[in-house]
């Protein structure tokens, strides 16, 4: 599955070089190339995962490089959906080179060459648990770029003087609703994501929780989102300060994500 | 065939030598009739605009101190102007650099505001004049056409017309940075002012749904009320309705601040929120700066709409190298063009005379085949032509690299070889 992975990187490369062309000519032409490559990388990804599903015979999602290819595709996802409903391209120059360099560090890494993770597929709460957690995780990674976009605009906007970014970002109302519904969608998620987790846990070892860095870094991360939801929803905080919340959460996420690793404990596996 | 332009624009003349100048549609066509005389001058345009006066012409002579002279004498003549100060005022471009300078006006890279598009409907409605008038041929087709198209071009592959230059319009833009889309959103005009009045039409086009209009006198607020379909409401009851705008416009003569941080910061707070656009035109100021740093209000004064106004401007300026960038390869490939077209004639010429020579030959032997059915007859025919084509498509395909390498001295040549007029 190495080369289809390189082809799909190949066109995630593309797709992001044509970006932030786009966004710094104002290219249309560009921004086209931008998205048939990404479609095209996308189609390849989803068709390397699941020849990963069926012929190794596991979920493609258990080892930390198949972690990250998978996190690379939900992000597509992501991207994907807010390009849809409000059109902003501008999000795809934040997220593709990110998302190529996922899927680069993935190829980097390699998959290990004993099959892991066989005894965990056969329920499907773990699959469901982990898929869910990725796409929570895209969603939480489409409010961090759109909190960091409002937060450039607005200074701009404070100080008057304005950069060639100015011109090129959405409104500050269209990167407050992405960054509200996707916080909102990250939440149900992580909520859902969290709660499968448990039950897949107390069906195994009849632990729910175990206390571990990851479960933690989870926890605090699943307030937080709360608090910003509760908060953007009576509007009391809006703007600024709910954006540097955004930003915050996603500290917080990479915490959950790749920081627990480093501190052990019952999630490390891979 | 040669193109001349010879004209005035605003960065070369005062407008005391261009008031003179200016043509208008009647003038433009009768001009044209006797400027463009069939023989040596075979087509001609004039673009007349407050910013400029150009005569573009198509001319089978080469010599351009005459071609020059021949329009400056004509517009002296034509406008009663004396020739030293009309010549002391002018410009002449000859052939690339005249295509290239079209091609910058219609592109509005010659404008006094670069990336303004009324110069593009003007030199459409020049063009159409000359075309009524019957003065323009294949040359001036051809370059207004593809004036047009560089015209599209660097609208849509630079932002040279992107951002707002103007104050009124700056609201506008500001506005849809902050709000997204203007629709359903509200303005309150506090003051009537002539500027605040102009920024108000362009937010109501832009999709403002509605308008609150202040003043301290009723008729104007009534008058603005009823012209722009809002509602005139009480000066001194300003924080009653502060939190219903969206977009304050603030341009009274007070001389103090109208709208202080602490009724901003109320109005926010009962708008839960929500952001609020204030832009301040009047001097002395009329909104408090201190506005400016509550979170959610956006403040804008007159200079700092000024200093936004002159970066835009820099940024078209900047978006302007990249046009002619466009320009650059766009007139040579019009060079290219224009060679072709002027081959077409001989090519097609000497391909006649050919087939012409061919043609009366068989007519003259034809009665000695006797009788012929009606498919002998074509392949005699086909037979003959495509000899002669076969023998002179090396000629012609020979004819037509001296032109595109521009060796006119080789193409007189051949001309002469065949005996070929122009």
């Amino acid at each position: 599955m190495k080369s289809l992975l390189l082809a799909v990187l190949a066109a995630y490369v593309v797709s992001a070089i044509h970006s932030v062309l786009a966004f710094v000519n104002k290219r249309r032409a560009l921004q086209r190339v931008s998205d048939w490559a990404m479609a095209i990388g996308f189609v390849l990804h989803t068709t390397a995962l699941a020849a990963d599903w069926f012929i190794d015979g596991h979920y493609p999602l258990f080892s930390f490089p198949e972690t990250l290819s998978f996190l690379a595709w939900t992000m597509v996802v992501g991207y994907a959906l807010v390009r849809y409903r409000y059109g902003a391209h501008a999000l795809g120059t934040f997220t593709l080179p990110e998302v190529s360099f996922l899927v680069f560090l993935a190829l980097l890494i390699g998959s290990p060459i004993t099959p892991q993770g066989v005894g965990f597929s056969d329920t499907w709460l773990f699959p469901v648990h982990t898929t869910l957690l990725l796409f929570a995780y895209a969603a939480f990674f489409a409010v961090f770029v759109a909190s960091v976009m409002y937060l450039l605009q607005e200074r701009e906007l404070k100080l008057k003087t304005f950069t060639a970014i100015f011109h090129r970002l959405p409104s500050l109302t269209t990167l407050n609703e992405i960054a509200t519904s996707a916080a909102a969608i990250g939440l149900a998620l992580l909520t859902l994501g969290i709660a499968t987790g448990m039950l897949w846990s107390s069906s195994r070892y009849g632990v729910l929780w175990h206390n571990d860095p990851k479960e933690i870094f989870a926890l605090l991360t699943w307030l937080l989102y709360l608090l910003l939801i509760v908060y953007r929803s009576t509007a009391h905080w809006r703007g600024r300060s709910a954006a540097w919340l955004g930003v915050a959460g996603f500290v917080l996420v990479l915490c959950t994500l790749f920081g627990a690793r480093w501190m052990g404990g019952y999630h490390v596996f891979g | 065939m040669s193109i001349v332009l010879v004209g005035v624009n605003h960065k070369t003349a005062p407008v005391e030598v261009r008031e003179l100048l200016a043509f208008s549609e009647e003038a433009c066509a009768a001009g044209l009739r006797t400027l463009v005389d069939g023989e040596i001058v075979r087509e001609g345009m004039i673009v007349s605009t407050c910013n400029r006066v150009e005569v573009l012409t198509a001319t089978t002579s080469e010599q351009t101190q005459e071609n020059q002279e021949r329009i400056t004498h004509f517009l002296s003549q034509y406008r009663h102007l004396p020739p030293d100060l009309f010549r002391d005022h002018s410009y002449s471009h000859f052939d690339d650099q005249a295509v290239r300078h079209v091609f910058r006006v219609a592109s509005s890279l010659d404008s006094m505001v670069v990336g303004e598009p009324q110069v593009l409907g003007q030199v459409r409605k020049a063009y159409s004049v000359a075309l009524e008038a019957g003065t323009a041929g294949r040359v001036l087709n051809r370059l207004i056409h593809q004036a047009f198209h560089v015209a599209k071009r660097v609208r849509s592959e630079t932002g040279i017309a992107a951002n707002a230059v103007s104050i009124s319009y700056m609201a506008v833009e500001l506005g849809k940075k902050i709000f997204g889309s203007l629709k359903g959103q509200s303005v309150l005009l506090v003051g009537a002012g002539e500027m605040a009045e102009l920024s108000a039409r362009h937010l109501i086009n832009a999709g403002v749904s509605r308008v609150l209009i202040a003043n301290r006198t009723a008729e104007a607020s009534d008058r603005l009320a009823k012209e722009f379909g809002g509602a005139a409401v009480n000066f001194d009851n300003l924080t009653d309705h502060l939190p219903d705008a969206d977009i304050v416009i603030c341009s009274t003569g007070a001389g103090e601040y109208v709208i202080t941080a602490a009724m901003a910061r109320e109005a926010l707070s009962r708008r839960r929120n929500r952001p609020a656009f204030f832009i301040d035109i009047s001097v002395p100021r009329n909104l408090d700066p201190a506005i400016g740093n509550l979170a959610n209000a956006f403040v804008f004064d007159i200079d700092d709409l000024e200093s936004v106004v002159s970066s835009n401007i820099r940024e078209r300026e900047r978006e302007a190298e990249r046009a002619e960038l466009i320009v650059d390869s766009e007139v040579m490939q019009f060079q290219q063009t224009l060679r072709v077209m002027e081959i077409g004639p001989s090519i097609g010429a000497l391909r006649q005379k050919l087939q012409d020579i061919a043609r009366s030959e068989m007519n003259r032997q034809r009665s000695r085949l006797g009788p012929l059915t009606l498919e002998q007859e074509a392949a005699i025919e086909a037979l003959l032509l495509s000899t002669v084509n076969k023998i002179s498509h090396p000629l012609i395909d020979r004819m037509r690299r001296s032109l595109e390498t521009s060796d006119r001295e080789s193409v007189e040549a051949w001309r002469n070889l065949f005996d070929l007029e122009d």
